[in-house]
């Protein structure tokens, strides 16, 4: 891939400013605080964890990030610009990519097409090396030519991935992607997170898997009530007990 | 790979035939077979945005009825410009309304572009009607130019253009994902970098102008139009179910569906002398088709265990509320 058809946000100069800043982020549906204002960092190259018990925002900030929900107020900068209340393709454009909590496939269409479709809107060139390389990263081969409404559970999971992967993002946002999938799929997807991480991109992730979020993440988020509430190390976090009883609905 | 071939090779004997009819059967017969690939077409212009979008278009027919009069008005007196100026003015004024129509309506989703588009038609009717210029409820006459042979070679060749320029642009291109894309999950469409809103107004300005021209070869074809003939909405109502019968969002269910409900309407036609008993026909299809074949008769070919249908996302965007916040 040449430089001019690279990703902005991909290009060697990016400096060592976080990739993504959320400040005072405010979203109210109805009477309900989704978002009250939400601060948090992602930094280049890292791995971070977002936890928080249901209902505590957490899918409702990669939305208002992701520009499929706007914003009543607050800061949104990705990779330097400001994002806030843009449109989901032109974030899309930027380099930020997100999956979707319940896996949003393109039903009718195989899964070949689903990845193909992911590269459609400016990351055209070499797609169909790319998503062979990417059948072959998730262990698709075998149902390329399936229509994705035709696929296992874990497969959808791991299609929902992979659209993600086909974007060449900078930073990608994944939403319980391992939630309820075989430990062989989920292998398959961490073994992925990391590769891509070398390759320098960057990851906000949700996730109920205390396992998972220890083994994979450098930093822990900790949301609750729209709000983030903490953040830092896994090992510092779980000693917390005041984040532990808010996450687990009990003291530890 | 085998498959395809002969594929191919049928396809190619088709065309064959196709171009070889005149010389093989009567007039009669050639006015019909110039009718079933003026549905075909029709049909296939419909399926655009209605099968690979997801967006139903329930006004069609104002599409071919702007082509139609278009034609008719430019080329009788005293005007008398040339059919093939007339059919691209045909298309400017096509492509001008659909935008108007489609720019406000296809960015919200739910059943306001199918309340719209239906609208447009009824509105359509009640101009065409009053006004003078377009000679009221009596209509317009064109030139009568009786060369049956011209019109079947017209419409074969607009039928096969529209055809080419399915597979290539739904079929086989990058245009094609998007727009099967968005059909198939919004949100995520857009989470893709695809700029929705646009990508739907492209598919719906190609499937209003496609329309168009098979108007504006009709109005030529028939020398004699009025506003029910070309506007009504009983030619849109044969579209969705030439559409749903042959195969929603494929590229051949629509040939297949266009050519057996026309041949259908005309043997009812020749042995009853009415066609009552085709719109009864029509509404018996619709529901056979939407119980036991939602992929209709394409879909009885296609390899597949289940799972959701293309016509399962088309009714999802009807039932939907408008607004792009839900996953």
């Amino acid at each position: 891939m040449s430089a001019a058809t690279r990703p902005q946000a991909l290009q060697p100069a990016a400096a060592t400013d976080p990739i993504l800043v959320v400040r005072g982020l405010h979203k109210h549906f109805g009477g309900i605080k989704a978002a009250n204002g939400v601060d948090l960092e992602v930094g280049r190259r890292e791995i971070a964890g977002l936890i928080g018990p249901n209902g505590s925002g957490k899918s409702t900030l990669f939305s208002l990030v992701s520009g499929t929900v706007t914003p009543d107020k607050g800061e949104v900068r990705f990779d330097g610009r400001d994002i806030a209340g843009q449109s989901a393709y032109k974030v899309a454009r930027l380099g930020l990519a997100r999956t979707f909590q319940i896996p949003a496939l393109f039903d009718n269409m195989t899964v070949t097409e689903n990845l193909l479709a992911a590269a459609a809107e400016g990351h055209w060139a070499g797609a169909r090396e790319r998503a062979a390389e990417t059948l072959a990263l998730l262990r698709l081969e075998h149902v390329a030519d399936n229509r994705a409404s035709d696929l296992s559970g874990g497969q959808q999971k791991l299609l929902e991935f992979g659209r993600a992967v086909m974007r060449q993002a900078a930073l990608i946002l994944l939403d319980e992607v391992t939630a309820g999938v075989h430990p062989n799929i989920r292998k398959i997807i961490l073994e992925a997170i990391a590769g891509l991480r070398e390759r320098g991109v960057s990851f906000l992730i949700i996730e109920h898997d205390m396992e998972m979020v220890r083994n994979v993440c450098d930093r822990i988020i900790v949301m609750d009530s729209g709000r983030v509430v903490t953040s830092g190390r896994f090992e510092d976090i779980v000693r917390d007990s005041e984040v532990m009883q808010s996450y687990l609905g009990r003291p530890q | 790979m085998k498959s395809r071939w002969l594929g191919l090779l049928l396809l190619g004997a088709l065309l064959v035939v196709l171009v070889l009819l005149p010389l093989l059967v009567n007039n009669y017969w050639l006015r019909i077979a110039t009718g079933a690939l003026m549905w075909a077409g029709l049909a296939c212009s419909w399926n655009m945005l209605g099968g690979y979008a997801g967006y139903i278009n329930f006004g069609h027919s104002a599409f071919f009825g702007l082509g139609a009069y278009a034609t008719a008005l430019l080329m009788a007196d005293p005007l008398g410009l040339p059919f093939t100026v007339t059919v691209l003015a045909g298309i400017a004024v096509t492509a001008a309304c659909a935008v108007v129509i489609g720019a406000p309506t296809l960015r919200l989703r739910g059943a306001y572009f199918a309340i719209a588009t239906w609208a447009f038609a009824e509105v359509l009717i009640q101009f065409a009607t009053v006004m003078d210029f377009t000679g009221g409820i009596g209509g317009l006459s064109l030139p009568p130019f009786l060369n049956e042979r011209f019109f079947y070679f017209a419409m074969l060749a607009a039928a096969v253009l529209t055809y080419l320029a399915t597979w290539a642009l739904f079929e086989r291109s990058r245009f094609g994902l998007k727009v099967k894309a968005l059909r198939d999950h919004e949100p995520a469409a857009e989470a893709m970098g695809i700029n929705t809103a646009l990508v739907k107004l492209q598919t719906f300005v190609l499937s209003a102008i496609t329309a168009s021209v098979f108007g504006a070869i009709f109005a030529y074809w028939v020398t004699f139009i009025n506003p029910r003939s070309v506007f009504g909405g009983d030619i849109t109502d044969q579209m969705v179910v030439m559409v749903l019968l042959g195969g929603l969002g494929t590229l051949w269910g629509p040939a297949i569906g266009g050519v057996a409900l026309f041949v259908v309407n005309r043997l009812i036609w020749m042995y009853w002398g009415d066609t009552a008993f085709y719109i009864a026909i029509l509404g018996a299809a619709i529901v056979l088709v939407v119980l036991f074949l939602p992929n209709g008769i394409a879909g009885l070919f296609a390899r597949r265990r289940g799972g959701a249908t293309v016509l399962d996302k088309t009714v999802e965007k009807l039932a939907r509320a408008g607004g792009g916040d839900r996953n």
